[in-house]
């Protein structure tokens, strides 16, 4: 078996005493930059790629592809702790994350993320490694129609999202879809809407309103509300179970349905991971017996996103190293990796580099069991800070959120950004609007846009629906729209 | 005294050894070079410019008594960056890297800076545009491209990143060399042009040499310089084929202007040292580029002849229009405007009434001023007719009447729910929120250092909390950690302030 003949060379490749350490340093810094808002793990893998220079290529890329799979996780400890989304990808995880720690049970939360993080890395890492050829004709398979469709199907997952009114939901998912308009046009050297602010020609940038979006609405808000003490006291842990295993392997299908989701939708270039948590969460609630808890604290609501966001990491894997083509901004600093070291990604790297490939993938074999490890140690420390008074956490999470947009670009206009999408988290807060559509809407509306003009200048409207694939999203997008409405139908008919 | 407060004492203790520790440095060493040289590079790391600007950076230290020190600061095809350098003192230690894209990034982007502000100190390499096709198609020259061309009945495709690009001026060159009529789409980014590409949907993409790394679908066809790269001895230039067209991205660096006589001499001195060192030219033959120094003047020559032409082929492709037209009264006017407007509307709607202004009410009424707002920004797009493209006002019309109407919902579906009253105060956020402005304002002036315990103890003793010792523990205690992370760890450097640096 080749395969196996090849697994044994990345082994021997892989175990040596410097990749093995690189392993270790790498998974404690990427769980550091994930816990870090503003860390995303694109820019934990581009700062840590100077480090790599005087490394060995094996070791060089074990520690970027280690911190780029632990940063994954790292961002949904934030995101429970204290509903600051550490990374993009983390932001499905605060929904159920959240509220589970406001009510007591962080520590629940904490586990099940982190159990679904690593069942998500290594179900993505066996797909990379058992079929990466036929995904890798699937990402190659998909167009601009595609694309366009992909968009639409995320943004009906609004309607499960909404909550209590989808009016509401809509609402903040138009508004984010508004404001990513700002900036360059898709086809044309202008910038739209920036009012001759020269800062705001590229746009808004992506993680400073996320940050203000969660981390300071969600501190106003509960500033206002006094509420304080109240969290404090919830706060009380129980913490006698460590391990809710029985929990846990009820949620098995779930994880391993979600991490393909998250390998499959990952392994598309430019779609990436966080579309993906979005798809699992919405997909786990149309298809859990108790989707009335969704939202309120429920551990499928965790486990799912998280699995979807880890296993996105070996799809993400798939196009660079099988056609050479970055599918995300982490694999995009992984390219230049490559390359620094003198690697050409694509098909020729699994014949010349098989050793280097399969070191690759039985590294993140082994950096997703170490991460395991170390996040059950870190879950004590976290829980400590949860139970900390807010009057001393906020102003820690207030002060990091700064250096976080901050460190983006630079660039002081971020930081304004952050504070800006704060006061608006905390008025839509204010008035029941959710916040999550609006972070929808920014992630969604370039897609959609590049992608349906760019569609209409190489064809037609029509050929949104004559092309397989498109009609195929497009049919899943209509059913997801429209499935939270049957279901509420048929329910009441029921009783 | 108790452990917390043993503790705090320590705390501060290394707290302002820290602060000894940044700051005492400062300013000392007059002559030059004194402390590490910066250079800012516009694109993230793994780039092309990034990767020769860190190849800089490990050969110069032969060289050099300082470090090279590469800092990326992307955003707006490079303005970012410039911006940046031009923020900074000219003394020296601050040097950008520079690549040929800037020319119309000036021009399309009708910015500020100027490539008038920077002194050009040295060009590195010149990476030759390539014309690149599917391994399909099999062409073989540049007239296999022109016979497709005439013979398909369909438009010639060609793509790239990009309008008003390198890339897409190079096509544009082309099609003029080479007597074809073809098809430019824009792909956005170069993976995804790439994609189209190897699906085939595309008979050219413009690029350069090193695109074809690793992609054995892939062919590169000819590129434009005037002899054949070392490394790629059976790929033919322009020049061979009959064709005379030479286009080069060049990478190099400036420094803003009026930097002292010594420091551009030094700097000239060991970017002339890397280019004559042995790794250098490994470095050129491995990413398919022509080793080409060329000093200030040489390199200023450079730059002023292809301004001309850049801006020629721009005006040529007609991208060097107003896209959007002049507003009538200022743009801040007309939004207040709407939103007196809108507000005095629902005030009517509620009779006049102000105990009916519900929050519901109030949102729906912000969110109709922000889409009229941007409604009136469509109307002064001015899109020239020969582009053949959707209109960009198209998508955010469509975002901005889907909010209206779920607003206009929102109001009616308000007006029968009656009032959500809120029973909390927002005194204390907005009072957080002042202090936040204030935070940010002084931490670009005298650093992160200072204003962060400040802004700690501050937000703390707001949120009524009065445990003093450990209050200082947490203050300074995040400072020093985020300093042992961010600066140590992760080696990104923490701001200290413009009134010392």
């Amino acid at each position: 078996m080749g395969i196996i003949n090849d697994l044994w060379l990345g082994l021997q490749e892989f175990g040596q005493f410097l990749p093995i350490i690189m392993m270790f340093i790498g998974v404690i810094i990427g769980i550091m930059v994930g816990v870090l808002p503003g860390l995303s793990p694109s820019i934990g893998v581009a700062l840590m790629l100077p480090v790599t220079f005087g490394l060995d290529p094996m070791s060089a890329l074990v520690l970027l592809v280690s911190v780029y799979l632990s940063s994954n996780y790292g961002g949904s400890i934030t995101a429970i702790a204290i509903n600051t989304p550490g990374t993009p990808g983390a932001v499905a995880t605060t929904f159920d994350g959240y509220e589970l720690t406001k009510q007591g049970k962080p520590l629940y939360a904490l586990i099940t993320s982190l159990t679904a993080s690593t069942i998500g890395g290594l179900v993505g890492t066996i797909i990379l490694i058992l079929f990466s050829v036929p995904l890798a004709s699937l990402a190659l398979s998909f167009e601009s129609y595609e694309y366009f469709a992909l968009g639409v199907f995320g943004l009906t997952i609004i309607s499960s999202l909404a909550g209590k009114s989808p009016l509401k939901g809509f609402i903040s998912s138009g508004i984010g879809l508004l404001l990513i308009t700002i900036g360059f046009d898709t086809q044309l050297p202008f910038s739209r809407f920036s009012i001759g602010i020269p800062d705001l020609a590229d746009g808004i940038t992506f993680i400073p309103a996320l940050i203000g979006l969660f981390a300071l609405g969600e501190i106003f808000y509960s500033i206002e509300k006094g509420d304080n003490k109240k969290v404090e006291k919830a706060a009380k842990v129980d913490l006698s179970k460590t391990l809710p295993v029985k929990q846990l392997l009820k949620l098995k299908t779930l994880m391993l349905k979600s991490s393909v989701i998250g390998t499959l939708v990952g392994c598309i270039p430019g779609a990436g991971g966080t579309i993906a948590t979005f798809i699992a969460y919405d997909n786990a609630k149309s298809s859990s017996k108790h989707p009335e808890k969704f939202g309120k604290g429920s551990l499928e609501g965790v486990a799912a996103p998280e699995a979807a966001n880890n296993g996105s990491v070996g799809g993400a894997l798939v196009p660079l190293l099988t056609l050479g083509i970055p599918g995300s901004a982490s694999t995009a600093v992984l390219i230049g990796a490559l390359m620094i070291h003198k690697l050409n990604p694509g098909p020729e790297l699994f014949d010349k580099e098989a050793g280097l490939v399969y070191g690759i993938f039985i590294s993140l074999f082994f950096a997703n069991i170490f991460m395991f490890f170390v996040g059950l140690m870190g879950n004590k420390l976290w829980i400590k800070i949860i139970a900390a008074p807010k009057s001393l956490l906020y102003p820690i999470i207030l002060a990091l959120s700064f250096i976080g947009s901050y460190f983006i670009q630079n660039s002081v206009f971020d930081v304004g950004i952050c504070i800006a999408f704060g006061i608006m988290g905390w008025l839509l807060k204010r008035g029941d609007f959710p916040t999550a559509p609006v972070i929808l809407g920014l992630i969604l509306g370039k897609m959609i846009e590049e992608n349906l003009r760019l569609s209409l200048i190489k064809g037609d409207w029509i050929d949104f629906f004559t092309r397989p694939g498109s009609l195929i999203i497009i049919i899943l997008a209509l059913v997801s729209f429209f499935m939270p409405y049957i279901k509420k139908k048929l329910m009441k008919k029921g009783k | 005294m108790n452990l917390k407060n043993i503790i705090a004492g320590i705390v501060v203790i290394f707290y302002l050894g820290l602060l000894g520790y940044l700051y005492l440095g400062i300013g000392q060493g007059t002559t030059y070079p004194a402390k590490p040289i910066s250079i800012i590079v516009h694109s993230k790391p793994g780039s092309a410019i990034d990767y020769m600007a860190r190849k800089v950076a490990e050969i110069a230290r032969k060289y050099s008594e300082v470090a090279f020190v590469v800092e990326n600061r992307s955003g707006t095809q490079g303005l970012v960056a410039m911006q940046h350098v031009l923020d900074m003192k000219a003394d020296g230690y601050t040097l950008l890297g520079v690549t040929k894209s800037f020319l119309s990034t000036v021009m399309v982007n009708k910015s500020k800076v100027s490539l008038d502000d920077f002194q050009f100190i040295a060009n590195m390499v010149l990476d030759p545009e390539a014309l690149i096709s599917n391994k399909e198609r099999k062409f073989t020259s540049l007239s296999d491209i022109i016979q497709d061309a005439n013979r398909s009945e369909i438009t010639q495709v060609w793509i790239g990143p990009g309008t008003g690009r390198r890339d897409h001026l190079m096509a544009l060159k082309s099609w003029e060399t080479l007597g074809i009529d073809a098809k430019w789409i824009d792909y956005k980014s170069g993976p995804q042009s790439i994609l189209a590409l190897l699906r085939d949907e595309s008979a050219v993409y413009v690029g350069n040499p090193a695109d074809i790394k690793g992609k054995t679908d892939l062919e590169i066809i000819s590129i434009a310089s005037d002899k054949r790269l070392v490394s790629l001895p059976d790929i033919p230039t322009f020049k061979e084929q009959g064709y005379d067209l030479n286009e080069s991205m060049w990478r190099g660096f400036a420094f803003k202007k009026g930097v002292p006589e010594e420091a551009v001499e030094y700097v000239t001195k060991v970017l002339q040292d890397v280019v004559s060192d042995d790794e250098w030219e490994d470095y050129c033959n491995e990413t398919y580029v022509f080793s080409n120094f060329e000093n200030h003047e040489e390199f200023t020559r450079r730059i002023v002849q292809e301004t001309a032409e850049t801006n020629h082929y721009l005006n040529k492709a007609g991208l060097l229009v107003l896209y959007v037209k002049d507003s009538p009264i200022p743009i801040l006017l007309v939004l207040l405007i709407i939103v007196v407007g809108i507000f005095l509307l629902l005030f009517a709607f509620n009779r006049f009434s102000i105990r009916k202004f519900n929050y519901d009410l109030i949102i729906a009424g912000g969110i109709i001023s922000l889409s009229l707002f941007f409604y009136y920004q469509t109307i002064l797009f001015q899109i020239p007719e020969t582009v053949n493209i959707t209109s960009p006002a198209l998508i955010p019309r469509i975002w901005i009447f889907t909010l209206l109407l779920l607003s206009v919902i929102l109001i009616v579906k308000s007006k029968n729910e009656g009032t959500v009253h809120a029973n909390y105060s927002p005194k204390t956020v907005l009072i957080i929120i002042a202090f936040l402005l204030v935070y940010l304002v002084a931490m670009q002036w005298i650093g992160y250092f200072f204003t962060t315990p400040v802004f700690i103890l501050s937000i703390m003793y707001i949120l009524k909390y009065r445990k003093f010792s450990l209050m200082t523990i947490n203050a300074f205690g995040f400072v020093l950690f985020s300093y042992f992370v961010f600066n140590k760890l992760l080696h990104i450097d923490l701001p200290l302030g413009w009134w010392f640096i």
